[in-house]
């Protein structure tokens, strides 16, 4: 067949490596190689440097603060809606993904401007001043960056936890002693494997995270490894090599995380798939379950969603800024500036729908191919293209970039991407392929075995075959990674920041320069406007899940 | 199945064509003015212009030059040293022909390191401030700003005089300045002010043990005073302070008396420009009339002194500290890392 052949395979690997490996290689080039000759000086001059360990440490006390910030959010809340009536409310999973889907420096920025010192809050609740010296601290940065990362490892115990509510928990009531007894020795084993996966990805999130660094960090002065290498590239004096050095160290970093990620992944894995559908059985719970479950989502709705997006669209509606929440000082300006035709604000959002359809569209094609290839991954060589199409989902954002823009300006090259819109999307593919791969595989693991062989016997040719059989059925499966790329891609910044063209700007770095030069209001404008898209398309994206999952049945 | 599959096809197809198309329709003007420029590229060109410029200016001088020449103009806008870095990752692949900076220091420095190209003949050079300008002719300083306290008129107790003021207890955790770092007119007033006054890091050192807060860009600091969080902001950018005031504002600028520092920003040549006469003629238009007019507009102290000053204090109403740009840039690396041990 021709997803087989040795040819696929060079061409695949040919296609990935140009776009994800040689931007890597670029950096080891530029970190170890001076003038032509190997010089250790660089990444020696990085270890010499206290500030760098400083900025280590800071950055792993902030991934170990955020999972456990994280844990604390999600068990509860995944517990909640397993194990309690909240079970039948399905959406709450969407009005739930809201935080991940913000762009975390808006979320920031609204609990910056919601706190500060005659804050949103002081001018609510004036007595409540004393909040804002606890809240700008290493405290608080936790906080919003748990709030914003909460939902990933959310959805992921959850999803565990409904899979072993079926058949496991039916034997264990059958043959087992106490729920207490169950739960210790059937539910947290099975939980456990997808908790620490969960955490190794929170993790290696929270140290590729630049949005609240940026924001929050800055202004506690609490450095990371993003600032660091984000700052060394953009402010006065320019260390290029630095930058790298740093790159890869964050990378070797997060290639160790995920070392051990799989170590553990591998030893632990119970196979709790099983083809049976799960019924959902009635609950009914006790009066102060019930109320305490509601409040619980209540009050994590309140400060996942309900007080940033207050700052957001309060701002974005505001006249004065000065003059804080006062009547009469609001009004739709800042839209009505944005929605002008030819305004810098409307375009800036256009080329992100732009370039997030490109992608979105281009990592469709590529991830459908290597999924094709992959299947489930049983040959080295299907393994090996696993694994680099997947890699951008370990590495930081920040490191492919830094890699990309050695790579396009190195003097090699006969002709180079670099300073057009081409190299953007570039950019963008190489960053978010993992999703449409991964989201392509999990939909071609639920087509069962005898569709493979029976296609085999009766496919006229194997193009037949794959026109008419698999990418039909695999067609749900990519357009949810479609509509996940584009959504991601929507709100990236760090990539937009440092290879836009000139004359070029996305919506995530329109509203980010409004904060450092122009007008807040019209940047929290196009914030408040992306944003209701993404919303409007996850639940779409849902819609067309469900409806996918009854075609399909 | 089938049927439903089709249906979910045709409407995810439906919805993406419709973003599309939207953003179709806002694109035209652009995808036009691509076509057209292409058509004259062969003739006129397009010019690269990388520019530290406030965004509404280098936004108006664009237009008007473009207007008048008809050539196309690819504007980058960033902060001083988002343009520097830029540079450096393109050192073997250049692509800007004019480079507009918010510092003369910065500016000097790629003088010194060759990357600039001299136009002595630059249309109106001799009316332009020479205290901010190349005498070679590598660059000019086009327009300035003056630092100052910006402080806020609601939240502040008393209107601040002297520097020295800002030590005392009523700015206690009040106050903020933008990180020297990340803004070319505050590395330029930190070495200014330490270079002229000789208790001028005493006096950081008492700002910093009354709760100094280094805070993000000329922008980023300025709002924290807006919004009300800090008080006043040490070193604020006068311009961006008198358009938030214009823009009703609670926010007001004041000079020390003992004397501020004059930060130029100013336009050089590439040598590496691929369109030179391109180039110049930029630069002729920036230090223009017409230009110089755009200047004032923006709140800015304008390179020519003959041009009148809109809304604002003019160059020679402000107590200034005499500073020498020249050999700045390697001094002002020494003054930054002092300043950030004092701030870590």
């Amino acid at each position: 067949m021709i997803m087989e052949g040795r040819r696929t395979f060079g061409v695949l690997l040919a296609i990935v490596g140009t776009f994800a490996i040689a931007p890597l290689l670029a950096i080891l080039y530029y970190t170890f190689v001076n003038g032509g000759q190997l010089d250790f000086s660089q990444i020696s001059r990085m270890f010499e440097n206290d500030r760098m360990w400083h900025t280590l440490g800071n950055s792993l006390l902030l991934g170990v603060l955020v999972i456990m910030g994280t844990t604390i959010i999600a068990l509860p809340m995944a517990l909640i809606r397993t194990k309690t009536s909240l079970i039948k409310f399905d959406w709450l999973d969407i009005i739930l993904t809201i935080p991940f889907m913000t762009p975390p420096y808006i979320g920031s920025m609204g609990w910056i401007l919601f706190m500060q010192n005659n804050g949103f809050l002081q001018q609510l609740i004036p007595s409540a001043s004393w909040m804002s010296d606890y809240f700008f601290s290493l405290f608080g940065m936790v906080m919003v960056m748990s709030l914003h990362l909460f939902p990933f490892l959310y959805l992921m115990l959850r999803n565990t936890l409904l899979r072993i509510n079926g058949s496991f928990l039916d034997a264990a009531l059958i043959f087992g002693r106490n729920p207490w007894r169950n739960w210790a020795k059937i539910v947290l084993p099975l939980l456990v494997s997808s908790y620490v996966l969960g955490i190794l990805l929170i993790f290696i999130k929270t140290l590729a995270e630049f949005g609240t660094p940026a924001t929050f960090g800055s202004r506690i002065g609490f450095q990371v490894f993003t600032t660091e290498i984000h700052s060394y590239l953009s402010r006065w004096p320019v260390d290029i090599s630095m930058a790298t050095s740093l790159s890869l160290f964050l990378l070797s970093v997060c290639l160790i995380i995920w070392y051990f990620q799989n170590l553990i992944g591998r030893k632990n894995t119970y196979s709790v798939l099983s083809g049976k559908t799960q019924a959902v059985r009635e609950m009914k719970d006790k009066w102060y379950i019930k109320l305490g479950a509601w409040l619980y989502v209540g009050i994590v709705l309140l400060f996942s969603i309900g007080i940033p997006y207050f700052s957001i669209i309060v701002t974005s509606l505001q006249k004065v800024r000065g003059d804080g929440l006062s009547a009469g000082n609001f009004s739709l300006a800042s839209y009505q500036a944005v929605f002008t035709s030819g305004s810098a604000g409307l375009s800036a959002f256009l080329n992100s729908i732009v370039f997030s359809f490109i992608t979105a569209s281009v990592t469709a094609v590529i991830g459908l191919f290597i999924a094709l290839y992959i299947k489930k991954g049983e040959t080295k060589k299907q393994q090996v293209l696993d694994f680099f199409s997947l890699m951008p989902n370990i590495i930081p954002g920040i490191v492919f970039v830094v890699g990309l823009i050695m790579f396009w300006n190195s003097p090699l090259l006969p002709a180079t991407i670099y300073n057009t819109k081409t190299m953007v999307v570039v950019t963008y593919c190489v960053l978010f392929l993992p999703y449409s791969v991964q989201y392509t595989k999990s939909s071609l693991s639920q087509l069962d075995q005898s569709i493979f062989q029976s296609a085999a016997i009766f496919g006229r040719s194997s193009w037949d075959v794959y026109r008419h059989i698999f990418i039909p059925l695999l067609m749900q499966g990519i357009l949810a990674g479609m509509m996940m790329t584009f959504i991601i891609s929507m709100r990236e910044l760090v990539a937009g920041l440092l290879i836009l063209p000139p004359s070029v700007e996305t919506g995530a770095t329109f509203i980010y320069s409004q904060f450092e030069q122009g007008n807040v209001g019209l940047g929290m404008a196009v914030a408040v406007i992306t944003v209701a898209m993404t919303v409007i398309f996850m639940f779409l994206l849902d819609w067309l899940q469900k409806r996918g999952g009854h075609a399909g049945a | 199945m089938k049927k439903s599959s089709l249906k979910m096809i045709a409407t995810v197809g439906t919805l993406l064509t419709l973003a599309l198309a939207l953003a179709g329709c806002g694109n035209n003007d652009t995808a036009a003015n691509e076509g057209e420029s292409s058509a004259q590229s062969k003739e006129n060109k397009t010019l690269t212009v990388y520019s530290a410029g406030p965004d509404g200016l280098a936004a108006n001088v664009q237009q008007a030059f473009e207007e008048k020449t008809g050539m196309k103009v690819e504007m980058f806008q960033g902060t001083t040293g988002k343009i520097l870095s830029r540079l450096e990752a393109e050192k073997t692949n250049p692509v800007a022909d004019v480079v507009v900076l918010a510092s003369v220091a910065s500016m000097d420095g790629m003088k010194e390191a060759d990357q600039l190209q001299s136009y002595k003949d630059a249309e109106n050079a001799d009316k332009i401030n020479s205290d901010w300008s190349d005498a070679e002719g590598y660059y000019y300083g086009y327009s300035a700003s003056a630092l100052g306290i910006a402080y806020n008129t609601k939240n502040a107790k008393t209107v601040p005089s002297e520097w020295s003021d800002l030590a005392k207890a009523e700015w206690k955790d009040k106050i903020n300045i933008p990180d020297p770092s990340l803004s070319g007119s505050a590395v330029d007033f930190i070495y200014g002010y330490t270079e002229a006054e000789k208790t001028g890091w005493d006096i950081i050192q008492s700002w910093k043990t009354n709760g100094l807060q280094v805070n993000g860009a000329n922008k980023e600091a300025l709002d924290s005073v807006i919004t009300g969080d800090k008080d006043a902001t040490i070193s604020g950018v006068d311009y961006m302070a008198y358009k938030a005031k214009a823009d009703g504002e609670p926010v007001e600028i004041v000079y020390p008396k003992s004397g501020t520092v004059v930060s130029p920003r100013a336009v050089g040549i590439m040598k590496d420009a691929k369109n030179v006469d391109g180039a110049q003629a930029y630069v002729n238009f920036l230090l223009s009339d017409e230009g110089q007019k755009l200047v004032t507009d923006a709140y800015l102290l304008p390179g020519n002194k003959e041009i009148p000053v809109k809304d604002r204090a003019a160059l020679d109403e402000i107590p200034q500290l005499t500073v020498n740009w020249k050999d700045a840039e390697t001094k002002q690396i020494d003054i930054l890392t002092k300043f950030n041990e004092i701030f870590q």
